[in-house]
């Protein structure tokens, strides 16, 4: 059941406030996704304070460096139901996770960033494994 | 912002590799207690299912994540002989086998004594100083310091917060090696005595906090409590 919507706008903000795409339907998905050249990252976010907590931030410091892909959203999982399950159905053969990073190049996902990767460790750090993800794919 | 628990076991919230006789459970971890393993969203590998040995699977699980097939699953913490996070089992191209790591050398930023008492000083061990000066470098944004912060959320009541940022008027600064460590009065009370590390090893990589002010401390390291 998702949370109330008092609760997530802050977290919705923190990424939209940074220029971040939201994705909140499946035809906002499909017309994000239907620009099929290029470089997009998706961050699939969550309330989750232990792993989102750390993602929100990393997501930002990294598209704030030079290299960054050429466009960056977000679906909410567990808010935004349907348009998380289109965007991971547009990440293929990709377990759920949430949240997660999903870097996608010419219509084909190149690099994932699970839940298990970014849980437990710093912002910093996340930017940094996104950006080195970024200067060989962006 | 985030969860709302506290006192949780240091693997909660953790995706956690659970080994019992030749099979592997991978699932997020959310209590050890009274001889019971509780695992939320598990998928479950046995040697041979699917062609494959259990390292290949966890090869891919840890790159990937896994398919849960169990929403839930309790495992007897007897018949468990491993219990460990996922990200230890990531291995990039080219990567050794994880070594552990020697016990950090915290040394003090200048300005504070080497033997700082907990309640004087934030420390930076050399990895941490190398690894500011490193990340500096690349945000490319001259002038700014490493501003270390509290703040309410996570699983254990408080988080640390860690960013580049400009220099407030109101802020403590802590030259260091190259650039300044920044606190707002509030975040000090917190901080005070803190040893910053940064941690290199497979799975583990990134800053680490070592807070003598810390009566709890989350298993994610981000979350604490006084």
């Amino acid at each position: 059941m998702p949370y109330p919507e008092d609760m997530v706008a802050p977290m919705r903000e923190e990424l939209t406030s940074a220029g971040v795409r939201e994705l909140r339907t499946t035809e906002e998905v499909d017309t994000f996704f239907a620009e099929n050249t290029g470089t997009a990252l998706v961050l699939v976010n969550s309330v989750c304070g232990c792993a989102a907590g750390s993602a929100r931030p990393a997501l930002k410091a990294a598209i704030g460096r030079r290299s960054r892909p050429d466009r960056v959203a977000t679906v909410f999982a567990g808010q935004d139901l349907e348009a998380t399950a289109r965007a991971r159905e547009l990440f293929g053969d990709v377990p759920p996770s949430s949240p997660s990073m999903a870097l996608i190049k010419d219509g084909e996902l190149v690099n994932f960033l699970p839940r298990h990767m970014i849980e437990g460790r710093d912002a910093l750090s996340i930017a940094d494994d996104l950006s080195a993800a970024f200067a060989e794919f962006c | 912002m985030g969860t709302f628990h506290d006192t949780r076991d240091p693997l909660h919230g953790i995706t956690v590799v659970a080994t019992a006789g030749d099979t592997v459970y991978v699932g997020r971890c959310h209590a050890r207690e009274n001889g019971r393993i509780e695992l939320h969203d598990v998928d479950q590998h046995s040697d041979g299912d699917d062609g494959k040995t259990n390292a290949q699977y966890l090869d891919r699980a840890a790159r990937f994540g896994v398919w849960p097939r169990h929403e839930h699953l309790v495992l007897a913490a007897d018949e468990v002989t491993a219990l460990g996070p996922l990200s230890e089992y990531f291995r990039r191209p080219g990567d050794k086998p994880a070594v552990p790591a020697p016990a950090p050398q915290p040394v003090a930023a200048p300005g504070a004594s080497p033997a700082a008492a907990p309640d004087e000083a934030v420390q930076l061990t050399p990895a941490a100083v190398d690894e500011v000066r490193r990340l500096l470098a690349s945000e490319e944004k001259p002038g700014q310091g490493l501003r270390l912060a509290v703040a309410g959320g996570g699983c254990s009541g408080l988080v640390y917060k860690v960013e580049f940022d400009t220099r407030q008027e109101s802020d403590i600064v802590v030259p260091c090696d190259g650039f300044d460590v920044l606190m707002d009065r509030k975040s000090m009370i917190y901080l005070r005595g803190i040893i910053l590390d940064h941690q290199q090893g497979l799975g583990g990589r990134g800053f680490q906090f070592q807070n003598p002010n810390a009566s709890n401390t989350c298993g994610c390291g981000e979350s604490f409590s006084v």
